[in-house]
């Protein structure tokens, strides 16, 4: 890693700048999910809500994982290390696509609707 | 022992083992959270009852979120006043990176505690009630604060303790009340234990109790012993037969029997159950999640059964702040019945003006927002609106709703202020104004109660799960960097550098709990 006293000076600008980034992306989330204008997709929460909010999460987090977790400059190994991680989490996200193949279902609680 | 390679870098890494390690358990979290994550999809993906989408106060949320990222540019920049050799400025940097913690736990603190305070009915036609409970005037708990309005009363006359299930505060309980209502728990027949008589009349206590336990324990211990050498001795007897010489045990078992009668003077007397009786028949009441009710005999969880009458006892609600027909309307489509139809026979709707009269608003209110909407977006090629209401905006009457209500204001338009952003409504406040229904619901009707727990549905506890989780990483990377904080002096003069890796390592620690809020706060708060 480059920690020399002069690259850490340079860097301290950068991070300032990155913490108000992460801010206004923060305020961005909300506001496309509060203010009707702003909401795309259809009105209130829908699939294209759901990917432009997952969409702003990952470039934040990508951004913590950068410039703050130093990974714009690390060594091979500790790619590796979250690469296999990152791998693992993404099969475990669509684990859920094999639901239908489970033999359980539960139809709710078998009461009177109301006439 | 020294450890080595503490600030300076293994040759085949390249990199202090502090810091390989720490990345070796980011990447086990990233697949305990991803686990988490995981299930989150599986049970939203999977609800059989409408998703609480956009459910909690996104203030407390966004402030916490703004708080985290302050926090990782802070916790950086205390390394970076180490790597330029400022121990004051790094003291600083990370005295506000631990302050901001301890805000972010704060606020997690008020949201919970908000949640754990906040009663949940499900009516057995599927209608949500959300509100705060009435407090039943006179009954008073162990504490001496008056009990809420859910709870089940009985007129008791005779309790059966199951002799090894008993839960002892409980026992004390009702005789707690018993005493209060100056009526009396006696044994109902005489009994021996260890050879002494106890006669019948005598007073309900918990050590009487237990001494039951342990008399039927050793009874039980005793009678498994004798019956247990007995069979043994039959199958002696029966092997021992003329004939039965290389005979397998399954051809010999039919004939192996217990004499019962040449064993009873060994056998004790086992007391599973015991009765109690309570003179007068008098009162008591049991919180409802302790109790299965019945009209005339009730079973609590630890197998006590409860005669007497079930008297009325009505969920009242001193202020209902949320009114959700989505599951009352998922429900009428999945049977093929018009949703609003469906709403209308609810019993609530039948059976309460005020609920009934906001209900006729939010469906005017509908209109309004339908008009509002096709203005705005205008109408598609078959002439339908492009945008329409959705199904929390029309089935579901929430607490800002009834205070637009009674402020005379549209849907939508906020009617409350940020104290109210974060606890809810402010009760006293809107008193007045007869913002909020009471409304006493009959037992037979409620189907579920209970507060915002875990135990409410799925979606709560997924929420709690990873907020809990996430919750001790925060206090957890707080500490570390409290000790690097308090007692770091002394790495730095030794070696700055020593403590510099040291806060790098946390940093990068606190850095990936900053990361897992970045998904939580919309994944919880805003989907």
């Amino acid at each position: 890693m480059a920690d020399s006293v002069e690259h850490i000076k340079k860097t301290a600008r950068l991070y300032l700048l990155i913490g108000a980034v992460l801010f206004i992306f923060t305020g961005v989330t909300v506001a496309v999910a509060k203010i009707p204008m702003l909401d795309v997709g259809k009105h209130g929460f829908d699939t294209m809500d759901m990917i432009l909010g997952l969409a702003i999460a990952s470039f934040k987090a990508s951004l913590v994982g950068y410039i703050f977790m130093h990974l714009n400059h690390e060594k091979k190994a500790i790619y590796w290390i979250f690469f296999g991680a990152i791998m693992f989490f993404g099969f475990m996200i669509f684990l859920f696509m094999f639901a239908k193949y489970d033999p359980i279902h539960f139809n709710g609680f078998q009461l009177g609707i109301p006439n | 022992m020294e450890i080595p390679y503490i600030f300076t870098p293994r040759k085949d890494t390249g990199m202090c083992n502090s810091k390989i390690a720490i990345w070796l358990f980011l990447a086990s979290e990233v697949m305990l959270f991803g686990g988490f994550f995981s299930s989150y999809v599986y049970l939203r993906l999977g609800a059989d009852y409408p998703w609480p989408e956009r459910a909690l106060p996104v203030m407390p949320g966004l402030i916490n979120t703004f708080v985290l990222i302050f926090s990782s540019v802070t916790v950086v920049f205390a390394w970076v006043s180490l790597k330029l050799r400022k121990w004051g400025m790094f003291q600083i940097y990370m005295a506000i990176t631990v302050l901001c913690a301890a805000i972010f736990m704060g606020l997690k603190a008020i949201e919970y505690n908000v949640k754990f305070h906040h009663q949940a009915v499900r009516l057995s036609d599927y209608t949500i009630l959300e509100g705060h409970l009435d407090h039943i005037e006179g009954i008073t708990d162990k504490k001496g604060h008056e009990v809420e309005a859910d709870v089940i009363h009985v007129k008791v006359n005779k309790l059966t303790f199951s002799t090894v299930r008993f839960h002892k505060p409980w026992v004390e309980e009702m005789i707690r009340q018993a005493e209060v209502n100056k009526a009396t728990i006696t044994l109902g027949s005489p009994l021996k234990i260890e050879g002494q008589e106890v006669p019948s009349g005598t007073a309900l206590t918990v050590s009487l109790l237990n001494q039951i336990k342990k008399n039927h324990l050793a009874s039980r211990s005793n009678n498994a012993e004798v019956r247990t050498e007995a069979l043994r001795d039959a199958w002696v007897t029966e092997k021992a037969k003329v004939g039965n010489e290389g005979k397998q045990g399954w051809q010999m078992a039919s004939n192996v029997n217990i004499d019962m009668d040449a064993i009873a003077g060994q056998l004790k007397v086992e007391t599973s159950s015991i009765v109690f009786q309570v003179t007068p028949p008098t009162e008591l009441w049991f919180p409802q999640r302790d109790i299965k009710e019945g009209a005339t005999q009730s079973k609590l969880r630890d197998d006590t059964v409860i005669d007497g009458e079930m008297l009325e006892s009505p969920v009242a609600f001193h202020n209902l702040d949320a009114i959700d027909f989505r599951y009352v309307v998922m429900k009428a489509e999945e049977k093929g019945i018009d949703p609003e139809k469906a709403i209308e026979n609810t019993w609530l709707i039948k059976n309460n003006e005020e609920a009934r009269e906001a209900w006729e608003w939010n469906k005017e209110q509908m209109v309004i927002l339908q008009e509002e909407l096709t203005k705005g977006y205008g109408l598609d090629k078959n002439g339908k609106p492009n945008r329409e209401p959705t199904l929390t905006e029309r089935y579901r009457i929430g607490w800002q709703d009834f205070a637009a209500k009674a402020e005379k204001v549209n849907k939508g338009h906020e009617a409350f202020n940020m104290k109210e952003q974060f606890m809810g409504p402010n009760y006293e406040h809107r008193a007045p104004a007869h913002t909020f229904p009471h409304l006493h619901i009959p037992r037979e009707l409620v189907f579920l109660s209970g507060k915002f727990t875990p135990a409410w549905n799925t979606y709560y506890a997924i929420y709690f799960t990873m907020t809990f989780l996430h919750g001790l990483h925060v206090i957890g990377g707080a500490i570390v960097l409290s000790y690097y904080l308090f007692r770091g002096k002394k790495m730095y003069q030794t070696n700055p550098e020593w403590l510099a890796n040291r806060v790098e390592v946390g940093g990068l620690f606190w850095h990936f709990v900053d990361l897992v809020w970045i998904f939580l706060f919309p994944i919880l708060y805003l989907m």
